[in-house]
């Protein structure tokens, strides 16, 4: 999995790096039991200081998202249901929030937001299942 | 990789430290420890104390109070011992000028035994610095990439780097920085840098010293500081905002009919979503740049001090 990292975006760079491997992960994009670079492959790669990935990694490992094996690295958590739950609510939350807000200040109906989103929700998840 | 259970000592601890010259307080009462293996930007107005701070910590000025202990001894008894581990790139440049640059390198290679002659031939080489070459006729930027050279080459545990960057051209600095980058991660080394140039460090350090007129106005992790204040933009398309902020704790504020923005200190999500359903308005959160963030600290100062003084 690709990260990108922007260094003077503002925005912490251990917070980019763990937001984006948790979107992987709850994503299926990095696959339970799939190892994550070491710290220092990871830090050399981004060119940031290795503690930043670190402190990231550290954060995932509380979030249940990866599991360290000793001597070994830290792999992809074989997720429970609930885990995964609450962190992709987190991750869509920012997002749906910008849209209600959007929709409000322009004065759509409720039914109509919803509609929309069910609409754009059709869009995709029928071109998955296909 | 195990965490050790026992914090390893600072590699420097810094007491009280009181220094004046002539009368008048260049450091008043500094208190500083910096853990092993952080990358600290020493940030400060001209004047602030950065060097003098940095010239403490290898023993170059002695405190009137207070003290400064540098891996473990006090500075100003550091031995050859303790200085072969400690690599110093400084504003007073004192560089013999009859010599080449090659017998410049052999001269100061003698003196650590860790120099690693593989690492300070690339250097030469990418710093582009011809060894047959007087040190009297190097341009300054060139001469101070011969002093960081210097500096590096026998792969010290503390590096302090004072203004390192400050003659050298942009690419020259990208460099710079890359080298730093290359340095800390195959070992764990402590580097010290003041820089003023800070669009510069921001993309390598994990700890910021801000210091102002002698005092300490932050010491602590960069990511704390960048979560410490954000920009915000308050948006509403179909009503006019009020003109003052909605927050309590705001740096700075301005709005027109339909959109504001300021600084304001990192507001918990709770109050974000308060006030965006009390004003109808969506609100877009961005984080500073270490240029914003330590002006933001150096007002809060200002602030303070108002206070106190009413």
């Amino acid at each position: 999995m690709l990260l990108d990292i922007n260094a003077t975006s503002g925005v912490p760079i251990y917070r980019q790096v763990l937001e984006q491997l948790r979107r992987g992960i709850v994503s299926g994009q990095l696959a339970p039991g799939e190892q994550l670079t070491s710290v220092r492959d990871l830090a050399a790669e981004l060119r940031v200081n290795p503690m930043t990935v670190s402190k990231a990694y550290s954060l995932l490992e509380l979030d249940g998202l990866v599991e360290r094996r000793r001597g070994i690295g830290l792999f992809v958590a074989g997720l429970r249901e609930r885990v995964k739950e609450a962190a992709r609510r987190e991750l869509m939350q920012e997002l749906f929030r910008q849209a209600a807000s959007s929709a409000c200040q322009l004065d759509m109906k409720e039914e109509e937001a919803v509609a929309l989103l069910r609409e754009w929700y059709r869009h995709f998840s029928s071109g998955r299942k296909a | 990789m195990s965490t050790p259970l026992k914090k390893p000592r600072p590699v420097i601890e810094i007491r009280d430290l009181v220094k004046c010259f002539r009368g008048e307080a260049a450091l008043s009462g500094v208190s500083v420890s910096i853990p092993r293996g952080s990358i600290v930007g020493l940030l400060g107005a001209n004047g602030a104390g950065k060097t003098t701070l940095l010239r403490h910590m290898i023993g170059h000025a002695l405190p009137d109070s207070g003290t400064c202990l540098t891996l473990g001894c006090r500075a100003e008894a550091l031995t050859a011992t303790e200085l072969a581990r400690i690599g110093m790139v400084h504003q007073e440049e004192q560089l013999v000028e009859w010599m080449t640059v090659r017998q410049c390198i052999a001269y100061v290679r003698v003196h650590y035994p860790t120099w690693n002659d593989a690492l300070a031939d690339a250097l030469r080489k990418k710093f582009e610095l011809e060894p047959g070459k007087r040190i009297a006729a190097l341009s300054t930027g060139q001469r101070q990439r011969l002093m960081i050279l210097l500096a590096v080459a026998f792969e010290p545990e503390l590096l302090i780097l004072d203004e390192p960057a400050a003659a050298l051209d942009p690419i020259a600095r990208a460099d710079f920085l890359d080298m730093l980058l290359d340095m800390i991660q195959t070992r764990t080394r402590t580097i010290i840098i003041s820089s003023h140039i800070l669009s510069d460090v921001e993309k390598i350090i994990d700890r910021t010293l801000i210091l102002d007129r002698g005092h300490v106005a932050y010491n602590g992790s960069f990511e704390d500081l960048q979560e410490a204040f954000c920009k915000v933009r308050l948006k509403r398309l179909d009503r006019p905002l009020p003109e003052a902020s909605p927050f309590a704790d705001t740096l700075s504020w301005k709005g027109d009919a339909n959109s504001a923005s300021g600084m304001v200190a990192l507001p918990p999500e709770k109050q974000i979503a308060a006030v965006e359903s009390r004003l109808g308005c969506s609100i877009e959160r961005t984080g500073l740049s270490l240029d914003e963030l330590y002006r933001c600290v150096l007002d809060r100062r200002e602030e303070m001090a108002d206070e106190k003084a009413e």
